[in-house]
């Protein structure tokens, strides 16, 4: 059991080793070595949820044993391994999925780097997962940052370089006022451990001292991981990273690399500032009007968009503001939903790529719809994926999307006046959803005498795989969603 | 038992014969048909008979068809006068198409819906409640529905629906007040002055004031009454005559008697007396008596005028019964028997001369009392009595209608109404005199027709015979009223 | 009998029914018998289940906290489940002879099956939660079937279905998340489960809920500003049309808000409000107005759609009335309006089948050509116009009676509704039979020498719903019984 507590620690060493070695290896061996490291955080994110679980409290690591202020911590808990574990699953899939789209679309020479970026956004992820060092979690992010640039741009044409560069305009705008933040919060605190932080937040409170500074940095942070993840009005990077690089990074980039930022968003939250100050403060407002418009235009964009990449883009938008809506509730079982969206989003959206990458590949690599005609019948495994990925999104029972809209509506309808705001937003926005989301799934199942139609396409063994555990992973998480929810419960019962 | 059979089997046995008569498709032999026809309407006729000498005056119960309404079947007096009237004119007009019908296409169905209309007005003469005299009213609608379309010209289908329209907005008005006479009646069976609940109706009186006038109202849509007398002169017109005489003779007589048992066996004079719902009635009843006979005398096709005519002599029935006083109920019924009996020889004798002569309009008909002498007899002798010279049917009727009125002491009308009759009887005068006097006295005209002019065109015996007996059953009824006076005397007392 | 019964014939229709394109029928007989024989075992079982009615109820899988998927079998759900299960083998037999002609004719009839299975599930929910989860289920596993022709027109019909039904989902769920957290249960229990002060945010925002839910579920039944979809989903093959869009799918959408009225909410806590006006003037408006279109209507199969649109609100203006009488007269025409319309849907369908003709002016002296179908047909139309004997007039008599036994203002405007309905039903329903019958004089019957009467699969059904209409007319005292029983929470 005390080997245990060493795995978050080994699988981000792991992690940051692998980078370096694969920078030396040949494509082929860099892809084997990520694989078998995926494998292993599995496993070691598998042991040490374990250990969590069964303790029932979460443990703190201190790196080199120094301990604060020199030294450097990390904390887990049930959530924190729950979601690395949950990560490298989704990591896996995406990988796995888009296989052999990243052989064909990065010139040879160049694939070790891809691993190389991937191994260094995993360590990036499961760092701002564990770590309790605000400036550790800085460092991180802006390693995250630049390892998804690498991701996005690596496809090299004319539209990732754009979108890299948006994305690296808007990324380093969030990173600064992130930094902004954490300067000030040092400034007035002294400390850049979390739980020091907070001990010194919570005497600030009382006292009543330095409350517009506290505010200006929670305005900050907030402000900054929201830029980041893609908040409503700051999403202008979002639908041409996603929509023009290769498959596996916006899947990646979409399931994983926003919810890294909006996972630590959650930690300063409770780590931080702590959650009652929070509630108390006027920001939480301002997140659920945008999360709130986000579930809206978000969708309102998707359903204008005429390529199938960008439109499933767009609706992360909405999805990113559904995220946001639970957090502006302010209330522990609205963050609770908010989580399990978290989860499910990761799920679906990256199932919904990799479907749609599957489902332009019988239609002539073309991502227009009218192309995408019947693309269901030529592809029957993508078809199938996509289906269920959209029924998800539209909330239908069975699938995990139902889960997360019947917990925020759970969250909201304690809520005095953002109830009815929510609802009917919420069951707006569902129709939107179902909208732009049953509208594909019509179109791929109208039969067409395409000219696609007599193309040759391969029976994809490693593909059908990996869509059939992504339904079997989204179905999971909408049937067997107790336990889930458990422990999401307890996780952020031990940030606590 | 014995009364069931006796009730049922005039009812069931044309119904039966007609609906056998329809499916017999091979049947092609005109012969057979009519002595089938012929045989049908006989029998029936001595079942009528039967009822009318034999039945006793009580439920017969046939099955319930929800829990609060039996199907059930009282032969009452008032019934059996009703009985009486149908049977006599229904029977004389089927021999008399034998003749007519001759040159017509389908004489199958026609006479086979002639026989299940029989049998239909056997049950709405003898139904015993308003849910069974409301079934049955609307079997009638439905059955003579063939009849009036029989030449299914484009006018004819027309008029058809507009008759089947009207009758059915009229009785669903009816429908209305049946299910609060469910709620606020002891009983929907009829009872000779009303059934009514007082402790009920209490704070309720005015709403049901309305239902009773819409039932009126519904009901007064087969008797033509203004407002929704429209279907009646575009529908008497495009039938064929036996079926117009069948018409204006019976069908519509079918409101008046709905109206009689509505007022006086389940609201009950008393509860009307007095009301504005009585004014009413009073006023409509009055604007078409006189409004009808404007119209017929302004009208030049014969068959038109003759419905017009309808439309004002069935408004005398129901001003006596608005009067709601026993001397011109009286009257009202009188001239129920009288005006079947004399229109349905105006029409038929219209029917005469159409199928013989193939004139249409009045002005076309001088000297046809000399080309068809009896026929023109009958119209003259029928047209008398319609305007109510003695000692025709019609002056009594009429004498019963303005006596009531001045019993009634009801403010304007007591002394309003006689007037109204009188000129009335003055129009009707010069509608239907003009016939007489211009087929026996056609003036100049004679010498300047072709050769044929003086041409006998007299119809065959089939035709003559039930037009002799009608009209001298009308006159009949007017010499000697006592013996039918005495038989409606104690019905009368009984209902108010 | 078990209640793990209970399950066994929501999942029986959809995993066989799933074998159907698997399988390698050499003719297509034999693909017949293996279908009609699913229906009609499960239908027997139905029936079995029926009369040894299991007490308990059947969990079988929870999501998070309270909330669970549970089937149990109340009176509600025997008379749903009993009308669907009488229904649908006679229907599939119907469309074995219709579906003769069509393509893709086993991934039809594996949704087609799939369905009964579903529609079952929902009559036989225990709880909102499930009944919700089987309402979602309804609309994906009868897409396809709008979708079958695969035209352009079925294309955009089966999208506007979709974006309807999902979207009247959308707002049913807010009315389900009030149950689950407010409610002393999410089961369903005569009487409802919440009640006047149930919500701390006040009585007048549980009222916007319900208004929002009971649209929401609406939208199947097709109220008014929601109807659009059902005219357009006529597209699809007749057998989907009657029985789906007649009985299974809308009727779904009653069953939905009659849970929703009585065993959720609470009409105790309705009646009264300005909630109960405010649906009870929506139901009123649409009785109306699904028949003022029916009459404009000249598509055969679109103006029985109205028709539908009109009548599913005769029913639920019976469980606005919120008295229990008023679900009498609401259950009363749940199933005559279901055999009624299933009837003429499928005569309308017997004309499409034997010649190709959709528009109501092409049926000229069809009534000679087609006596069968055409006599049926006239029986059907008198039924649903309500004339006395036939099955429509007992409906109409007890949702009248008990809207005047409610003394609500509105509904003695909702007893005009019906009856100004019911005069709109005799035109377009007359109009219908009068061309039919009596054509034009000097109509040519060579013209439609072509026309013949179907053979015994479809005449067969028919005739027993023929039988059924009458037999109801005639003597409806044990259903009605039922009826009550269930209105007054005895069963």
């Amino acid at each position: 059991m005390e080997m245990l507590r060493n795995f978050p620690c080994f699988s981000l060493i792991l992690s940051m080793g692998a980078a370096i070695v694969s920078s030396g290896l040949s494509g082929k061996l860099a892809r084997r070595l990520n694989t078998v490291l995926l494998m292993i955080i599995t496993l070691l994110s598998a042991g040490t949820l374990y250990l969590t679980f069964t303790t029932d409290t979460f443990y703190v690591y201190k790196m080199g044993r120094f301990s604060a202020p020199w030294g450097n911590e990390i904390r887990f808990g049930n959530l924190e391994a729950f979601m690395a574990l949950f990560f490298c699953i989704v990591m896996l899939l995406s990988i796995w999925g888009g296989k052999k789209h990243l052989k064909k679309e990065i010139s040879d020479f160049k694939e070790n780097l891809y691993y190389v970026l991937l191994n260094l956004l995993l360590s990036s992820l499961l760092a701002l997962i564990y770590t309790n060092d605000l400036f550790t979690a800085y460092v991180f992010v802006e390693i995250n940052t630049i390892a998804a640039c690498g991701l996005i741009m690596i496809r090299e044409n004319g539209h990732t370089l754009e979108a890299a560069t948006r994305y690296m305009l808007m990324s380093l705008i969030g990173s600064g006022l992130l930094l902004f933040g954490l300067c000030i919060l040092y400034d007035i605190t002294g400390h850049l451990l979390m739980s020091n932080i907070k001990e010194q937040v919570s005497i600030l409170t009382e006292t009543g001292e330095y409350q517009l500074p506290l505010t200006v940095a929670i305005l900050f942070i907030g402000v900054g991981l929201a830029v980041k993840s893609a908040l409503f009005p700051f999403h202008a990077w979002l639908p041409d990273a996603y929509g023009y690089s290769t498959v596996s990074s916006a899947a990646i980039l979409s399931s994983l690399v926003s919810k890294g930022y909006i996972f630590l968003l959650i930690k300063v939250f409770y780590r931080v500032i702590g959650f009652e100050v929070i509630r108390q403060s006027e920001f939480i407002n301002v997140l659920f009007i945008f999360g709130l418009t986000g579930m809206i235009f978000g969708s309102l964009s998707a359903i204008q968009e005429n390529d199938i990449r960008r439109m499933i883009a767009f609706s992360s938008v909405a999805q990113i503001g559904y995220i946001y809506m639970g957090f502006g509730l302010g209330t522990e079982i609205g963050m609770v939903a908010s989580v399990y969206h978290i989860l499910s989003h990761a799920a679906t959206k990256s199932m919904l790529f990799i479907a749609a990458v599957g489902l332009t590949d019988v239609s002539g690599q073309s991502k227009k719809f009218i192309d995408l005609t019947g693309a269901g019948y030529r592809n029957v495994a993508a078809g199938l994926t996509f289906t269920v990925g959209s029924l998800s999104m539209v909330g239908v029972p069975l699938f995990s999307g139902f889960i997360s809209k019947i917990l925020f509506a759970q969250a909201c309808v304690g809520h005095a006046y953002k109830m009815l705001p929510t609802l009917i937003c919420l069951a707006i926005s569902t129709i939107l959803n179902a909208i732009y989301f049953m509208k594909t799934v019509v179109r791929i199942y109208t039969p067409v005498k395409s000219e696609y139609a007599s193309l040759p396409w391969k029976k994809d063994i490693g593909y059908g795989v990996v869509c059939i555990l992504f339904i079997v992973m989204n179905v999971l998480l909408g049937m067997n969603s107790e336990p889930i929810v458990e422990l999401i419960r307890s996780g952020i019962q031990m940030f606590g | 038992m014995r009364e069931t059979i006796i009730a049922l089997l005039p009812i069931l046995l044309p119904v039966f014969m007609g609906t056998i008569l329809l499916f017999l498709k091979r049947l092609k032999e005109r012969k057979v048909i009519l002595f089938y026809t012929g045989t049908g309407l006989l029998l029936t006729g001595v079942l009528a008979w039967n009822v009318i000498l034999n039945a006793k005056d009580q439920q017969v119960t046939l099955f319930w068809l929800t829990e609060q309404i039996p199907v059930m079947l009282k032969p009452d007096v008032l019934g059996k006068v009703f009985l009486m009237v149908v049977t006599v004119v229904w029977i004389c007009t089927g021999f008399f198409s034998f003749s007519y019908m001759k040159h017509e296409k389908n004489e199958r169905r026609y006479y086979g819906f002639f026989l299940i209309t029989f049998g239909i007005l056997m049950g709405l003469g003898q139904s015993g409640n308003l849910v069974t005299m409301y079934a049955f009213f609307e079997f009638m609608t439905l059955a003579a529905f063939p009849l009036v379309i029989h030449n299914q010209s484009r006018e004819a289908v027309m008029a058809g629906l507009k008759y089947l329209i009207y009758s059915f907005f009229g009785a669903y008005m009816a429908l209305f007040g049946l299910f609060f006479l469910c709620r606020y009646a002891d009983t929907i069976t009829f009872t000779p002055g009303g059934t009514l609940n007082a402790e009920l109706i209490a704070d309720h009186g005015q709403m049901l004031l309305i239902i009773a006038g819409l039932m009126i109202l519904g009901f007064s849509v087969k008797a033509g009454m203004f407002p929704l007398h429209a279907w009646l002169p575009a529908a008497h017109p495009v039938a064929p005559a036996p079926a117009s005489a069948a018409l204006s003779g019976i069908i519509v007589k079918g409101g008046v008697f709905a109206i009689l048992r509505v007022i006086f066996y389940l609201f009950g004079a008393d509860f009307l007396r007095g009301t504005w719902v009585q004014t009413v009635f009073l006023v409509l009843s009055l604007l078409t008596v006189f409004m009808g006979s404007m119209l017929a005398f302004g009208e030049d096709i014969l068959k038109k005028r003759l419905a017009y005519s309808t439309v004002s002599q069935l408004s005398y029935i129901l001003f006596g019964i608005a009067l709601l006083e026993p001397t011109a109920v009286c009257g009202s019924l009188l001239h129920l028997m009288g005006h079947a009996l004399i229109k349905s020889t105006l029409f038929l004798c219209a029917g005469a001369v159409i199928c013989r002569s193939g004139f249409t309009r009045v002005s076309e008909l001088r000297g046809i009392g000399k080309r068809m002498p009896v026929t023109i007899w009958c119209f003259t002798i029928a047209s008398l009595g319609l305007i109510g010279i003695p000692p025709t049917s019609g002056f009594i009727s009429k004498w019963y209608l303005a006596t009531g009125a001045l019993d009634s002491g009801i403010a304007v009308f007591q002394y309003a109404g006689p007037v109204i009759l009188i000129i009335s009887a003055l129009l009707t005068a010069g509608y239907l005199l003009p016939v007489t006097l211009k087929g026996f006295f056609p003036g100049e005209l004679q010498q300047e027709a072709g050769h044929d002019t003086w041409k006998k065109c007299e119809g065959d015996r089939l035709m003559l015979i039930p037009l002799v007996i009608l009209t001298a059953l009308s006159v009949l009824l007017g010499m000697f009223p006592n013996s039918m006076l005495n038989y409606i005397d104690g019905m009368l007392s009984g209902i108010m | 009998m078990s209640e793990v019964m209970l399950f066994i014939i929501v999942l029986i229709p959809v995993l066989w029914s799933i074998l159907i394109p698997m399988l390698p029928f050499k003719k297509r007989g034999h693909m017949m018998i293996f279908i009609e024989a699913i229906v009609l075992i499960n239908s027997i079982l139905v029936w079995l289940l029926l009369w040894n009615r299991p007490e308990g109820t059947f969990t079988l899988l929870r999501f998070t906290g309270h909330l669970s998927v549970t089937f149990r079998l109340d009176g509600m759900a025997c008379v749903f489940a009993g009308l669907v299960s009488v229904l649908w083998p006679l229907a599939t037999l119907y469309s074995f002879e219709y579906m003769k002609h069509e393509d893709h004719e086993k991934v039809f009839f594996m949704f087609y099956t799939m369905t009964y299975g579903v529609t079952l599930g929902i009559a036989m929910s225990g709880n909102i939660l499930t009944m919700y989860f089987f309402y979602e289920l309804l609309t994906l596993v009868t897409t396809p079937l709008v979708l079958h022709t695969l035209t352009r027109e079925a294309i955009l019909a089966s999208r506007t279905y979709l974006y309807y039904s999902l979207g009247g989902a959308a707002f049913a769920f807010i009315g389900m998340i009030f149950v689950v957290v407010y409610g002393n249960s999410i089961d369903f229990i005569y009487g409802g489960v919440l009640h006047a002060g149930s919500y701390p945010g006040g009585d007048q925002v549980l009222l916007l809920i319900y208004v929002l839910a009971f649209m929401g579920f609406g939208v199947k039944a097709a109220i008014c500003p929601f109807n659009s979809w059902l005219p357009k989903a006529g597209v699809a093959p007749t057998p989907v049309t009657a029985l789906l869009h007649a009985v299974a799918v809308v009727k779904s959408g009653a069953f939905a808000i009659i849970r929703l009225t009585y065993y959720s909410f609470g009409v105790d806590f309705l009646r009264g409000t300005w909630a109960q006006y405010v649906v009870m003037g929506i139901t009123m408006f649409t009785i109306i107005y699904g028949c003022s279109m029916a009459v404009k209507e000249r598509h055969l199969k679109r103006r029985l759609a109205y028709s539908t649109i009109s009548n599913l609100s005769y029913i639920l203006f019976g469980v606005t009335i919120m008295t229990p009488l008023g679900l009498v007269g609401a259950l009363a025409h749940l199933t005559a309006h279901a055999i009624m319309k299933i009837c003429s849907f499928f005569c309308a369908g017997a004309v499409i089948y034997k010649t190709g003709r959709n528009y109501i002016y092409e049926l000229d002296g069809f009534g000679r050509r087609m006596p069968k179908i055409f006599g049926i047909f006239t029986i059907s139309a008198f039924a649903l116009m309500g004339v006395p004997g036939l099955a429509g007039f007992i409906s109409k008599y007890y949702l009248a009676s008990a809207a005047v036994e409610s003394g609500n203002a509105l509904a003695y405007f909702g007893v005009g509704a019906i009856l100004i309905s019911a005069i709109l039903t005799a035109i377009y329903m007359q109009t219908i039979v009068v061309r039919a019958f009596f054509p034009q004089a000097g109509f040519d019957y060579h013209t439609i020498d072509d026309v013949r009467d179907p053979n015994w699969m479809m005449v067969l059904p028919l005739t027993l719903f023929c039988i059924g209409m009458l037999a109801y007319g005639v003597y409806s005292k044990p259903l009605i019984d039922l009826f009550t029983k269930i209105a007054y929470g005895a069963f």
